[in-house]
């Protein structure tokens, strides 16, 4: 297999199947509490971090972490007090993201909006060895969020007030997954793109519930099909000479208006 | 006997409104009460309250004789709130929404023991629901929704079980399958609050009634008479033992 002889490429694959399995595995618990879009909300505020990163000289992708991080948190702040709807506080976000990235990365020497396409998007050929190691790592602790907080992040997206009232740390539980998800999207944006970030929190989770009945079951497939869906799309991209984010998330929804249409063929039979 | 909650001349307000004024309410071990008044009148925010989630503007609230603030063993305690349905964007089982209310008694770093799925599968019998532990739980009726919001509080094993309307909009089989539920866990010793708008299968279970309206207690004692088929001589049967010390379930 040839692409396996460029190093780019081995990195990139490795990076990518991470990814796959981190996003979707705390993208359930957003799809749970009905809040799928939060990703893409996030994902504009990094690209704030971003610019915010070339302005000041710093990695982009530190600068994003912390700046992605921030905002989850906040959305988090704000979705507790109830001062402004779910829906609302991710539409000031996205407006919030955009326009501060561009704004700051016009101020920044030598910057334009073209210095961002290749964050909107994704750049994973581009990615280094140290860039690489940063991925892993935060990959790695992502899933052991998941794998350790598992059952308290269940029963929190399921009933918040319930699990207060059982005495879980509700407060600590919802910023672990707006700061995890803020993570993942700044992870992700290597391969995707802040642009498809959240297709690959989301598609893959939509994709198993159509032939899965439980919570873990639908939670471990997404993860299996995200990473499936994104080391494949990385191959395609290689071969075809294409975008991998946008490769990865065709593939997936292909995936997903497969098992769409399986699901709904297996119900009408066996009704 | 020792005290379940203490509350003393509470006063909550929500966005504004003043929801209770002044209400005092005391609830002892092994008591079954009944929270009654029309709509609006306070009945929710009361439980609520109780359970730690709306702040005291003014009074105070001890829950099993420790102020509210510094209390920790809120495992002792089940609430089911109002709910139309088990809520979600991702499928899950009757087992798993069930098992996710014994969570406030799991160690992080611990899988999960024999006696913890002992204790889950025990309280979906409890509600009649065992034989649908693998079904996805959105494809239930509302009454059986609310039948397994019930297990999973009793998954935890509680001492008190607060509940929100758990009768509202539930089929007669469901209410009665809700009724011997809770008919064991008052026999076990354990404590029962509820909010509900008709007595239903319920009323041979309720020895108080707090009744508000407006906000304040008009009335607490015995609750009014059953009427109807309820008054019929079979329902006495279910009444809860009070002497009988807790069972093993309840025997911390």
């Amino acid at each position: 297999m040839d692409l396996l002889e460029f190093e780019f490429m081995r990195r990139a694959l490795v990076a990518a199947l991470l990814v796959g399995l981190a996003a979707p595995a705390i993208g359930t618990f957003l799809v749970q509490r009905r809040l799928a879009l939060m990703g893409d909300g996030i994902g504009h505020i990094a690209l704030t971090g971003v610019a915010l990163g070339f302005l000041l000289g710093t990695a982009p992708v530190l600068t994003a972490i912390v700046v992605a991080s921030l905002g989850a948190v906040a959305i988090e702040l704000v979705r507790e007090h109830g001062r402004a709807s779910g829906d609302v506080a991710l539409a000031l976000l996205f407006y919030g993201g955009i326009a501060g990235g561009v704004l700051l990365i016009g101020l920044s020497p030598g910057g334009s909006s073209a210095t961002l396409v290749s964050y909107l998007f994704g750049s994973l050929s581009s990615v280094s060895g140290a860039d690489l190691a940063v991925i892993a790592a935060l990959s790695v602790a992502v899933l052991g969020v998941v794998v350790v907080f598992g059952r308290e992040l269940f029963a929190l997206c399921l009933d918040e007030e319930v699990a207060r009232v059982a005495g879980l740390p509700v407060r600590f539980l919802n910023l672990l997954v707006a700061v995890s998800a803020a993570v993942t999207v700044t992870v992700a944006m290597r391969v995707v793109g802040l642009l498809l970030v959240s297709a690959l929190m989301v598609v893959p989770v939509a994709t198993a519930q159509q032939v899965t009945r439980s919570f873990r079951s639908t939670q471990l497939l997404a993860c299996a099909l995200g990473a499936v869906a994104s080391v494949s799309g990385l191959v395609l991209a290689f071969y075809a000479d294409v975008a991998p984010g946008a490769a990865t998330v065709v593939l997936a929804l292909g995936g997903f208006l497969v098992a769409a249409l399986v699901g709904t063929v297996h119900r009408t039979v066996t009704r | 006997m020792s005290t379940v909650f203490d509350l003393q001349h509470a006063s909550v307000v929500l966005g504004g409104t003043q929801v209770l004024d002044g209400v005092s309410v005391r609830v002892d071990e092994g008591e079954f009460v009944a929270v009654l008044g029309a709509n609006g009148a306070g009945k929710s925010t009361l439980v609520r309250t109780l359970v730690g989630l709306n702040p005291l503007a003014s009074g105070s609230l001890d829950v099993f004789g420790t102020p509210v603030a510094r209390f920790r063993s809120w495992e002792r305690l089940g609430y089911v709130p109002q709910r139309l349905a088990v809520g979600g964007g991702v499928p899950a089982t009757v087992r798993e929404v069930a098992a996710s209310g014994r969570v406030g008694r799991l160690s992080r770093f611990r899988r999960t023991s024999s006696a913890d799925r002992h204790a889950v599968e025990h309280a979906l019998e409890d509600v009649g629901m065992a034989q649908r532990a693998g079904d996805l739980v959105s494809t239930l009726s509302g009454g059986q929704q609310q039948r397994v919001l019930i297990a999973r509080a009793l998954a935890g094993e509680p001492e008190v079980l607060v509940l929100d309307e758990p009768t509202a909009g539930v089929d007669a089989d469901s209410q009665d399958t809700l009724a011997g539920a809770l008919g064991h866990l008052s026999n076990a010793g354990g404590s029962v609050v509820l909010v509900t708008h008709e007595l239903g299968p319920l009323a041979a279970l309720i020895r108080r009634a707090v009744v508000l309206r407006a906000g304040q207690v008009v009335s607490d004692g015995p609750p009014p008479e059953p009427e109807g088929h309820h008054a019929h001589p079979e329902h006495v049967h279910v009444h809860p033992h009070a002497d009988e010390p807790g069972s093993s379930r309840f025997g911390l």
